[in-house]
C-alpha cells in the first residue's frame, strides 16, 4: 500500500509517496535523510525522536507520517543558519557540556528550542517541566539545564535581532 | 529481615508487555485522513477500521503488533472536534489535545483537578498529541483524565450515521480496554456541568517519576458549608479495572466534618471499595494502602483549600 504525503520539512516542501504504516521519523530518517533525529525507546518515552509541528515538540515516534499532511516539521537540521551554522540553543549546548554521548541531544535541543520560544525566561521549574520527556543517561541533566539558562541568557541579550 | 525478590508473597502476575525488536515495522493498513466528522462517520461504516486521536497509545501497540487493522480513520484533520466551549454545560471537543485543556486558563479555573491531571499526563511531546476522546476511549484504569471527569458527573456525546447519544462517563468504562462505543460509534465530545459555586476539587496521582502511568491516583471534589461537606465526589484510576466514582468513601464523609475520625472512615472506606491488581508498576496491598493515603491526602487539601 501507498499514500501520498506534502508537508514542510524545514521550510522546503516535500511530496512523497509512503506506506501508511510509516511514522514521522521513519520518514524523516529514511526517506529525507534527517537523521539528526533519533529513535531511542520508540515508545514515546525518551523523547529522543523530538521534532516540532507547527512550532510543538512532539515524539517523532508516536505520529503516523500521514498526519503531518499540510504542516510543518523543524527537525535538529532545520535550526542553525545552514553551512553548519549552530543555532544559539544548539551553541549553548556544546560550551556547556550539554552533550555527552549526543544520542539525546537532537531531541534535547528541540524541547529547549520549544520552550524558549514561548518563555525567554524559564524558572527552574519550567525547564524542568519542559525536558521531563526527555531522558538522558550521561550528563544527570545539571549541565544541560545550564545550558538552557545559557542559550535563554544569550537570547535576551540579543533580543529584537535574533531568533531561537 | 530483608526480602528477597523470591520470597515476596505475591510476585507480579502481569505479563511483561511484548517488546519490540528495533526496526520491526507495523504491518500495513490503509489510511484515511477525513475533513469532517461525516466524513469520517461515512469512512467507519459498521466495519472494522479503527480509530486514530493523539496515536500516543495507537502507535505503540502498531509497532508491537497488539494491533493490526485492516484500516486506520485518522480523526486529526478535523477541526469540528477540537473545541473547547466554556458554556453550560462545558464542552471539550474529543480532539482537544492535553496540552490544550492546559492552556485553556478559564477551563482550568473552572476544573482545577483535571487541570492537574492533564499537567502529569506524560511530557510535554505528549500532550501535544494526546487527545482527551483518545485518553477516554482507551479505557485504561489509569487513564489520567477519568478521575477528575467522573468527579464531575461528565458525560460523552457518541455519533454514528444513525444519530447520537449521551452516556454518562461512569457508565462509557467496561472493563481495561473495552467501552460502550459500538462499531460505527465515534465519541464527539465530553461535557461536564460548570461546578456549583463553592466547589473545591483536586487531583493526585502516585507514579514512580514525573511524567510516569498512575500507580493510583484520586479525584476529589467537595462544598463545604460552615466546614460541614455538603457535596462530596471522588473518582480513582488504577484502583480497579476501570476508573471508578468511589461512592462508599462519598456516603462517609457526607453531612461531616473532615476531622480525624471523618477522615479514618474515608480512608477505610476507600480501602475496602478499591479493587486493585498486582502489576509490574505494584502489589494490591500497595495499592490498596495508596487509595486510603491518596483519599485522605486530597480531603486534606480540600479542607485547607485556598483556592485552584
Amino acid at each position: 500500500m501507498s499514500a501520498r504525503l506534502s508537508f514542510v520539512a524545514n521550510s522546503d516542501r516535500v511530496e512523497l509517496e509512503i506506506d501508511p504504516s510509516a511514522r514521522l521519523i521513519d520518514v524523516l530518517r529514511e526517506a529525507l535523510g534527517l537523521v539528526g533525529t533519533k529513535e531511542g525507546c520508540g515508545n514515546g518515552e525518551c523523547g529522543a525522536c523530538t521534532v516540532l509541528v507547527d512550532g510543538k515538540p512532539v515524539n517523532s515516534c508516536l505520529m503516523l507520517a500521514l498526519d503531518v499532511e499540510g504542516r510543518e516539521v523543524t527537525t535538529i537540521e532545520g535550526l542553525g543558519g545552514g553551512q553548519g551554522k549552530l543555532s544559539i540553543v544548539q551553541q549553548a549546548f556544546v560550551d556547556r557540556g550539554g552533550i555527552q554521548c549526543g544520542f539525546c541531544s537532537p531531541g534535547m535541543i528541540m524541547s529547549t528550542t520549544a520552550l524558549l520560544r514561548a518563555h525567554p525566561s524559564p524558572t527552574d521549574g519550567e525547564i524542568e517541566a519542559a525536558l521531563v520527556g526527555n531522558l538522558c543517561r550521561c550528563t544527570g541533566y545539571k549541565q544541560i539545564v545550564e545550558s538552557v539558562k545559557a542559550a535563554a541568557a544569550t537570547l535576551r541579550a540579543q533580543r529584537g535581532d535574533s531568533h531561537v | 529481615m530483608v526480602n528477597t525478590l523470591e520470597e515476596l508473597p505475591s510476585r507480579p502476575r502481569c505479563a511483561a508487555p511484548p517488546q519490540h525488536e528495533r526496526g520491526q515495522r507495523a504491518k500495513s493498513f490503509e489510511y484515511h485522513r477525513p475533513a469532517s466528522l461525516n466524513q469520517a462517520l461515512e469512512l467507519l461504516g459498521g466495519g472494522t477500521a479503527r480509530l486514530l486521536a493523539g496515536g500516543t497509545d495507537v502507535l505503540v501497540r502498531l509497532r508491537d503488533g497488539r494491533l493490526r487493522p485492516a484500516a486506520l480513520v485518522s480523526l486529526s484533520h478535523i477541526r469540528e472536534l477540537s473545541h473547547i466551549e466554556l458554556g453550560a454545560p462545558i464542552r471539550i471537543g474529543a480532539m482537544a489535545r492535553i496540552a490544550e485543556v492546559l492552556e485553556n486558563q478559564a477551563l482550568c479555573q473552572l476544573l482545577p483537578a483535571l487541570a492537574e491531571a492533564a499537567q502529569t499526563l506524560g511530557g510535554a511531546q505528549v500532550r501535544n498529541l494526546a487527545t482527551i476522546g483518545g485518553n477516554i476511549c482507551n479505557a485504561s484504569p489509569c487513564a489520567d483524565t477519568a478521575p477528575p471527569l467522573l468527579i464531575q458527573e461528565a458525560r460523552v456525546r457518541i455519533v454514528s450515521t444513525s444519530g447520537s447519544r449521551e452516556v454518562p462517563l461512569d457508565d462509557f468504562f467496561v472493563a481495561p480496554g473495552q467501552t460502550r462505543l459500538a462499531p460505527g460509534e465515534v465519541l464527539t465530545e465530553v461535557m461536564v456541568d460548570r461546578p456549583a459555586a463553592g466547589t473545591r476539587s483536586t487531583f493526585i496521582k502516585k507514579g514512580r517519576v514525573r511524567m510516569d502511568i498512575a500507580i493510583a491516583s484520586i479525584a476529589a471534589s467537595v462544598v463545604l458549608d460552615g466546614g460541614r461537606c455538603v457535596r462530596a465526589r471522588l473518582a480513582a484510576g488504577s484502583l480497579g479495572p476501570r476508573p471508578m466514582r468511589l461512592r462508599a468513601v462519598e456516603a462517609a464523609i457526607l453531612g461531616r466534618v473532615l476531622d480525624g475520625s471523618t477522615l479514618a472512615a474515608a480512608r477505610s472506606a476507600a480501602e475496602g471499595e478499591v479493587t486493585p491488581i498486582t502489576d509490574l508498576r505494584g502489589t494490591a496491598d500497595y495499592r490498596r494502602h495508596l487509595a486510603g493515603a491518596l483519599v485522605v491526602r486530597a480531603l486534606m487539601r480540600l479542607n485547607d483549600w485556598r483556592g485552584p
